[in-house]
């Protein structure tokens, strides 16, 4: 060890540093191992969570288009993120402002007279450059599939996870929409399987991969969302599987910290441990227990990963 | 029976600031199904998406205004990824919710978050909902 570690900027987004610091802690601890050092953008604020999707909504680019232009502006050329939502986000506002000059040229114009204030100094610093959709945005396990290698993981598997039969959830921010996500393909995606097999899971399909959870829904019609997650669920269960590995809190919100409310509403309902991929990916690693954040969790997992209530490895 | 072919003026503009908002040409639509068949919502909705698209077509705003089905949307993108004509529902759904609202009232604001629920609740569907959901 010693050596050293390769700058890499990462986009954690609100709900890590808050709701979900399991998410955020064992990517910090996984990429560590990996080799890289983790930049956050200076400044950087919420990415908005939705893509706007009507012209007159255009001003909801400012700021995923800041927190990109901040990393252009610190020399990164690349910025990697955990969560979907984020990512989906972050990578259509690039791809905007690549492909579509309207709103290139009208968030530029918003963004150029942008002030900073160096927190240290009181300086202020004004007049930005324009930004061009030139920071890749990567999504963490596309990030491992094409530049840290499936070799170099296998490499450093530290614990056997060979019994856990999990089902990879992709949800819909990972593929869709159609032709502007692009990290695998949107009817017919191997990418969560793939990274699942080479950390040793055993890897269940399941018709309900792609589904939609209910997503914000949760909030505002919440029957409809829990009836959205059940689905999901159930058809895990009936497919065999041990735990559901996702990568978006809003998932991780509705399929696992609202099992208590899918249960009220059909009573037949099985519990169901849910891990995010960074967890499953920690444990394999040899990450201690107590970074995973297992507590956080509805479903306790860790019979899962073969940890008795105690914290002691079976 | 008579037939009418020409829309009314309100009708027009209707299907054209849809069209304009959206980035869509929802007249490219032939009421195939595929979207309501993969929605995952359809089993609450009042009407389904492809009748959302219709209404559209034919210049029906006043018969979107209330529908519930307008606000079960996710953005999920399923109906998107299977259109044959690669229209983009969500984005129409999204602009029909911005002609039909009444100026200047949330269809879902903050007050309709339960206190018990603040504290659990994670950053990203507040932040979701709201963009979605109020002005």
């Amino acid at each position: 060890m010693g050596n050293k570690k390769t700058k890499l900027h990462y986009y954690p987004g609100c709900t890590l540093k808050e709701k979900t610091t399991n998410l955020d802690d064992t990517t910090y601890a996984v990429m560590d191992l990996l080799g890289y050092e983790l930049i956050e953008p200076e400044n950087w604020t919420c990415c908005g969570a939705e893509f706007p999707l009507t012209e007159e909504k255009i001003v909801g680019l400012a700021a995923p288009v800041r927190i990109l232009r901040q990393v252009k502006l610190e020399g990164g050329n690349k910025v990697f993120t955990v969560c979907s939502f984020c990512f989906n986000v972050l990578k259509r506002a690039n791809e905007a402002m690549v492909t579509d000059p309207l709103k290139h040229k009208r968030i530029n114009a918003f963004l150029k007279d942008d002030i900073t204030i160096d927190r240290v100094t009181g300086d202020k610093t004004t007049g930005f450059p324009e930004y061009n959709g030139d920071v890749s945005v990567l999504h963490l396990l596309e990030f491992i599939r094409d530049e840290v290698g499936y070799e170099k993981i296998r490499a450093l598997i530290k614990r056997d996870l060979g019994k856990v039969k999990v089902v990879p959830y992709y949800g819909c921010r990972l593929l869709r929409p159609k032709g502007k996500i692009g990290i695998d393909k949107p009817d017919d995606p191997s990418i969560f399987e793939e990274f699942l097999e080479n950390i040793g899971c055993e890897v269940i399909d399941f018709p309900f991969k792609q589904e939609c959870c209910g997503s914000y829904l949760s909030l505002s019609m919440p029957d409809a969302a829990s009836e959205a997650s059940y689905n999901v669920l159930r058809s895990a269960k009936l497919n065999g599987a041990d735990v559901l590995a996702l990568s978006c809190p809003l998932c991780y919100y509705n399929l696992d910290r609202r099992q208590d409310r899918i249960k009220e509403k059909f009573p037949e309902f099985h519990e169901m441990p849910v891990l995010f991929f960074t967890q499953l990916l920690a444990w394999a690693l040899g990450v201690d227990e107590e970074i995973l954040g297992l507590d956080q969790h509805f479903c306790d997992p860790r019979s899962v990963l073969g940890i008795d209530k105690s914290g002691v490895e079976i | 029976m008579r037939i009418k072919l020409k829309f009314e003026e309100n009708e027009k503009k209707f299907i054209d600031r849809v069209n304009e908002l959206s980035g869509e040409n929802v007249y490219s639509c032939y009421q195939c199904g595929n979207c309501s068949s993969g929605c995952p919502f359809v089993f609450e909705m009042d009407i389904l998406p492809n009748q959302i698209i219709r209404l559209v077509q034919m210049g029906r705003e006043e018969e979107l205004i209330g529908s519930k089905a307008l606000f079960l949307c996710a953005s999920c993108f399923t109906c998107q990824s299977r259109c044959p004509k690669g229209i983009n529902i969500a984005n129409v759904a999204e602009a029909v919710r911005h002609l039909i609202e009444p100026k200047g009232k949330d269809y879902f604001g903050p007050q309709e978050i339960p206190a018990e629920l603040a504290d659990e609740l994670p950053q990203q569907a507040l932040v979701a909902v709201y963009r979605k959901f109020s002005k």
